[in-house]
């Protein structure tokens, strides 16, 4: 797994009484190359002529830019290709197109080519970073005006954010609160202002935080489409989830000591495999009895472990609840809650599953759900990986 | 006079438990006498074993009061073994 990881969001809210957008954003991993590219496409008009103008673009833009072609014939390509506005007689999207490219030294390669969009904001923690910007005239046949492409190369280390929006956001409140709109000193401002509030907040966060913020400067009626994405490079967080007790027993100081060895949340589900660790961490174990409910036993408390559940009967309501993408807000606080929580604030999450046989298990009278160890853990893999995304390992003991 | 000692209740929590009959255990605020639940200190617990011994004759949920481990126990059953714990 990686050392490193690139975490990025997007928040979004169309022009008010739209019900499609016309700013559109596109993310691919190729994780053989280690390689993101993301879109950000701002399409003339707005509605479904934007929209489709925008689509076009960015996944024009998004092709291309994993190709190996030159980045201006690019460019030229996507203008010749676009359609023309039927009342203003132009065809004109803006796009913004970042090539992330995790280099070996803990670093990201960023190629950032942007045409007509407000220009991105680089932040390394809370501080603001100015970089130069190639200007490059395309000089293309039948333009109807002067398109220059904004090319540059960064290297951004760990704790370096790049936050990347459409003109809705420098443009919030035009006329309203403010009489040139928020501008891009504005933002820029507010999200440094976020940052040091909050120096570990989430693409997800920032992005919805910058949205939210355009959007009550626009009165709760945008008068464009908001949209904001963030990139942030940060070290992976990690979670153990271990489960079940390990086949025979002498494997049982060897499990020990790789929970002890991990860096990241650790979280045991099982009874009996709680009892294991308490009894070789000669750490004592305690019922929370204030958080369980009728569907899952209680949470339990140990030092050293952040979280412990049942085992079982959690682990097949937490896969069901992250197959059905079930928001945390709506859940009950039980263990479930606690678990997904955990799943939904790590990035790479390994599990140790124990081949044991619970006996108390085979009783023909007990449900059904309580299925076989083995196929739920590749239940809550597969929910990890393909609905949240997250990386994820395993090995049996 | 000296203060009464509690009496250590241990509700197991164990998935074999929890399933049949446990869960309405965990509801002891709810069925308790105030008096009985006064004189009690209750607590959850990862498993008692219970489930696993082979020639077992009770079967779950299972509870641990003081130091005896009562098989087969629902609300009714816990009123009444609490009732004689505290009194005794």
């Amino acid at each position: 797994m990686n050392d490193l990881f690139i975490d990025v969001d997007y928040a979004q809210i169309y022009k008010d009484g739209q019900k499609i957008g016309g700013d559109v954003f596109l993310l691919s991993r190729n994780p053989e190359k280690d390689q993101i590219v993301c879109t950000l496409s701002d399409g003339l008009g707005s509605g479904v002529k934007a929209n489709v103008l925008a689509s076009l673009t960015a996944r024009m833009a998004h092709k291309l830019s994993f190709s190996p072609m030159d980045l201006t014939r690019s460019a030229r390509i996507i203008m010749n290709t676009l359609p023309v506005c039927k009342e203003r007689k132009i065809s004109y999207a803006t796009f913004t197109i970042a090539d992330l490219r995790m280099l070996p030294s803990d670093q990201v390669a960023l190629n950032l080519v942007e045409y007509d969009n407000p220009p991105a904001l680089a932040f390394q923690g809370g501080r603001s970073v100015q970089w130069d910007i190639e200007h490059i005239d395309l000089q293309r046949d039948g333009a109807f005006k002067k398109e220059v492409l904004g090319h540059s190369m960064l290297t951004l280390p760990i704790g370096s954010r790049l936050v990347i929006f459409s003109d809705g956001v420098t443009q919030a409140g035009m006329g309203k609160s403010l009489p040139l709109g928020w501008r891009l000193d504005g933002v820029r401002e507010f999200t440094r202002n976020q940052i040091e509030a909050n120096p570990d907040i989430s693409s997800h966060d920032l992005a919805q935080a910058i949205v939210c913020r355009a959007h009550s400067l626009d009165r709760l009626s945008a008068k464009d489409d908001i949209t904001c994405m963030v990139v942030y490079v940060r070290r992976p967080r990690r979670t153990l989830v271990v489960t079940g007790p390990p086949f025979t027993k002498e494997h049982d100081e060897q499990l020990v000591q790789k929970i002890k060895d991990f860096e990241g949340r650790k979280i045991v589900s099982g009874g009996t495999t709680a009892q294991i660790v308490s009894r070789i961490m000669q750490k004592p174990l305690k019922v929370d009895m204030s958080c369980w409910s009728a569907q899952v036993p209680p949470c339990s408390m140990m030092e050293g472990i952040d979280l412990v559940t049942e085992g079982m009967l959690t682990l097949s309501k937490v896969a069901t609840a992250l197959e059905q993408k079930k928001p945390v807000r709506s859940m009950t606080n039980d263990a479930v809650k606690k678990f997904i929580q955990v799943m939904q604030e790590s990035d790479q999450v390994h599990f140790i599953v124990g081949t044991k046989i619970n006996e108390a298990h085979q009783d023909p009278s007990i449900p059904v759900e309580i299925g076989i160890r083995r196929n739920l853990i590749g239940r809550l893999r597969r929910a990890l990986e393909d609905v949240y995304l997250k990386e994820t390992s395993q090995e049996y003991i | 006079m000296g203060k009464k000692e509690k009496v250590r209740v241990q509700i197991c929590v164990g998935t074999a438990c929890f399933v049949q009959g446990g869960a309405d255990l965990l509801l002891y605020n709810e069925f308790l006498d105030p008096a009985v639940l006064g004189g009690c200190e209750i607590e959850g617990v990862s498993c008692l074993g219970g489930c696993k011994e082979a020639e077992a004759k009770d079967r779950p949920p299972y509870v641990r009061i003081g130091e005896k481990v009562y098989g087969n126990v629902n609300q009714e059953m816990l009123c009444r073994l609490l009732a004689e714990a505290t009194r005794a």
